[in-house]
């Protein structure tokens, strides 16, 4: 009987233990309810947890995002929470939700899908936590406060000028003839890009300046599925056959350097000088093209700047003050308009690469 | 300490599941300093995995049966998209829309469960080809693009209990299902005593049962206060009310039904079971369709929670699933295994999940741990089997005062 008396004495304490947990998260949820409806303008210990939820470990440009913010937060005396999410949506959602329970002050969040996270930045919200969209916006929510990002509108608009100016170069006189790519459909970038680079070549091919020979000026024309180099490869093909029988191909704008490269191999293919050809990303094969002279063009957008200014928000955020928006305007995510801290690209070609890359650990053996 | 060994059904090693589970939840309370029993978290861990331990539920009896299903998440992928799409374009409501999955569930599961009872194609090449089919069907329905559903959808996947009654600073409803669930299970092994009683069968002595009843009220209440009082607005979540409806169901249907008999009898011995008049082929059917109505119940469960559905939906929840079954005590060979089982095994993996991602372990760490979890549970599941004792599985559902199950199995191994 003694061991009887032994087990109901421990699921008797087991119980107060267990029902004082209970009694004792009583007084939280006015707590919390209060601290969540003015939390957001509230300054925070300089010591507050910060989360960052970044998305599958896939490039190399998210590994050194997770390193610049481990290390630069614990820098600025943060706790750093730092996490990748390898398993997929569900897995960032359950990370999303951790870093609510453990308090995080802000929550950094670079989605793998944008529009799936509704839930958990509302649970963020709710708990009092700033919700910061690093480099893709999340979508279909309010609770989402601030993004910071590239401006891919002004990456068109670059990579616009840059085709103009090397046109330039090497022919003073115009007309000039070009060609159109854009990106995949599925992906939301893809529009802005090229919208940003027609906002610049429009008015060209509208006063004669600029003749698209195959007349595909649309978007839905020029676009590239899946962002596939085969792809883009079999568009110029058809197009070198179809339209520069007798023609100089002068200039193509491509959206980005995987592209660019295609575009490039596609009309060495056919034998024809290389063309004026934009692009974007600062790929290693690319920017190499660009120092051999072949790829005119292409665009930096430094991950250290990104990470750079997300921590200058965080540091604003713990002031209580408002951090830096340069729009708040244009990126709408379907229930609210985010405001944005939007970076501006750089346009890098052969003149500049070697300052553009100077920090660039890879690059600047590539260009030195 | 006889009566320490009764309390926990013979052999307090076989009970090493659910100390297992206990053992996780006080480690991690302890390392991250009481963040893993907050409610918040608590509500978390529920929210986050009921769509996983919905799918172990169903895999747990296509394992018992003696099959395995790749094609889960896949098929939860496909009824996720052409739910939420239906929703959109067609403006159908919400509760249309869940019976629509429902139904291409059941259809996919029939097709499946075809291939496999009547053509008599091993269930891993059925579902691996069916994986991909429903990926890419899923893909194709979608065009690769995330589609969102509204507000109301939402709810089973992303609700909470509403807030009734006077103000108790806790949620009431959800203290009242607590309290419902252990009247019903009180009541029930009454009854149950009192009919073996009736019947001259050995019952044991009464505080054997009042102290397991003791600790199994302890713990129901214990979860329902704390997730009764978690941050206003959140409570027990819907979600997680589904799981616990489907974990009764179909605990009942694999404990007490004939056709829950006949699932045991088919993964132990196909041909005895034959033998003895049961349906091998419609068992089958049965199994790989109702897996397949699961696996949609469990992608709209998702899509609810992530406020849309994507093209990469369920990949990888077949290898959790699977993972839930066999550490809750299922074998590879079949006929041995229990919904309740599966549950917390899928539950050891969550609280386990959630554990290592307070404590801020990285993706990569926390598969690892997870794989050699894994490993271990079936490790020691294999060697207490090898000295002669009964499964962890034979004992849970012994604890749940329902002996069929085991007898069952034991009786198929027999046979065998």
């Amino acid at each position: 009987m003694r061991s009887l008396t032994k087990v109901m004495a421990a699921s008797a304490v087991a119980a107060l233990a267990l029902t004082g947990c209970g009694r004792a998260d009583e007084e939280t949820p006015t707590d919390t309810a209060g601290g969540g409806a003015s939390g957001a303008a509230e300054a925070f210990p300089k010591d507050a947890l910060i989360g960052v939820s970044l998305p599958q470990k896939t490039s190399e440009n998210w590994v050194l995002a997770e390193n610049l913010f481990k290390d630069d937060l614990a820098k600025a005396g943060f706790k750093a929470d730092v996490q990748f999410a390898n398993g997929g949506v569900g897995e960032q959602q359950n990370q999303i939700q951790s870093m609510v329970t453990k308090g995080a002050k802000v929550i950094v969040i670079g989605a793998i899908d944008g529009a799936q996270l509704g839930t958990q930045v509302k649970a963020a919200k709710d708990a009092g936590a700033t919700v910061i969209a690093y480099d893709r916006l999340i979508k279909n929510t309010d609770a989402v406060d601030y993004y910071v990002a590239y401006d891919n509108f002004k990456v068109g608009e670059l990579q616009g000028n840059a085709l103009l100016e090397g046109m330039a170069a090497k022919k003073p006189q115009g007309p000039y003839n070009i060609e159109l790519f854009a990106g995949s459909p599925d992906d939301a970038n893809a529009q802005v890009f090229f919208d940003g680079a027609m906002s610049v070549l429009k008015p060209k091919i509208d006063d004669g300046t600029l003749k698209v020979t195959s007349n595909q000026t649309a978007f839905n024309q020029a676009v590239t599925q899946g962002w596939k180099a085969e792809n883009a490869q079999k568009r110029m093909d058809t197009l070198l056959s179809a339209s520069y029988a007798s023609a100089t191909l002068d200039g193509v704008l491509s959206p980005n350097d995987t592209l660019a490269r295609a575009i490039i191999t596609s009309v060495k293919a056919a034998g024809k000088p290389v063309p004026v050809v934009t692009g974007q990303d600062s790929e290693v094969e690319s920017v190499k093209s660009i120092m051999a002279g072949e790829q005119y063009s292409t665009i930096n957008k430094d991950t250290r700047n990104l990470v750079k200014a997300t921590l200058e928000m965080v540091a604003a955020l713990q002031k209580g003050e408002k951090p830096t928006v340069t729009d708040d305007k244009s990126y709408d995510n379907g229930v609210k308009v985010v405001p944005a801290n939007l970076l501006e690209p750089l346009i890098v070609t052969k003149a500049n690469a070697k300052e553009a890359y100077a920090n660039d650990p890879t690059l600047s053996k590539v260009t030195g | 300490m006889n009566k320490l060994k009764e309390i926990f059904g013979g052999d307090t090693r076989q009970f090493g599941m659910i100390f297992a589970l206990v053992f996780l939840i006080v480690l991690f309370q302890v390392l991250t300093d009481g963040l893993t029993l907050d409610p918040g978290n608590v509500i978390n861990i529920f929210q986050g995995n009921s769509y996983i331990l919905v799918m172990a539920i169903g895999m747990v009896l296509v394992i018992i049966a003696g099959h395995i299903d790749l094609s889960v998440g896949s098929v939860a992928a496909f009824a996720g998209i052409v739910v939420a799409i239906a929703m959109r374009d067609w403006g159908i409501p919400w509760f249309v829309g869940i019976l629509l999955g429902l139904v291409i569930g059941a259809l996919v599961g029939a097709w499946q469960g075809f291939w496999v009872a009547f053509i008599g194609i091993p269930a891993f090449i059925v579902t691996l080809a069916g994986m991909l089919i429903f990926r890419g069907a899923n893909q194709w329905v979608g065009k690769s693009n995330t589609v969102p559903v509204d507000e109301s959808f939402q709810t089973i996947g992303a609700g909470y209990l509403p807030e009734v009654g006077p103000k108790t600073g806790y949620n009431n409803l959800t203290i009242l299902i607590g309290l419902l669930l252990c009247a019903a299970l009180i009541g029930g092994a009454v009854r149950n005593r009192r009919n073996q009683a009736r019947i001259g069968a050995d019952v044991g002595p009464a505080s054997v049962m009042w102290i397991r009843l003791g600790l199994i009220t302890v713990a129901i209440l214990a979860v329902a206060m704390l997730m009764a009082s978690g941050r206003r607005g959140t409570s027990l979540p819907i979600s997680a009310l589904i799981l616990g409806a489907l974990v009764l169901l179909y605990g009942f249907i694999s404990t007490r039904t004939i056709i829950g008999r006949h699932v045991y009898a088919v993964g132990g011995n196909r041909h005895a079971a034959e033998l003895s008049g049961v349906r091998s082929k419609r068992v089958n059917f049965l199994v790989m369709m109702n897996m397949s109505i699961l696996a949609s119940l469990a992608g709209m469960m998702f899509v609810a929670r992530s406020n849309a559905s994507g093209p990469f939906d369920g990949v990888g929840w077949e290898l959790d699933a699977i993972a839930a079954v066999f550490i809750g005590g299922a074998a590879v060979t079949g006929g041995v295994g229990t919904v309740v089982g599966a549950v917390i095994g899928g539950l050891v993996m969550a609280v386990l999940n959630n554990g290592l991602q307070l404590l801020g372990v990285g993706a990569d760490m926390t598969q690892i741990i997870k794989g050699l979890v894994l490993l271990a549970a079936v490790a020691f599941d294999v060697y207490n089997k090898s000295q002669g004792r009964r499964s962890i599985t034979g004992l849970l559902t012994q604890n749940f005062g329902r002996r069929a199950t085991q007898d069952t199995t034991e009786t198929v191994k027999q046979e065998s």
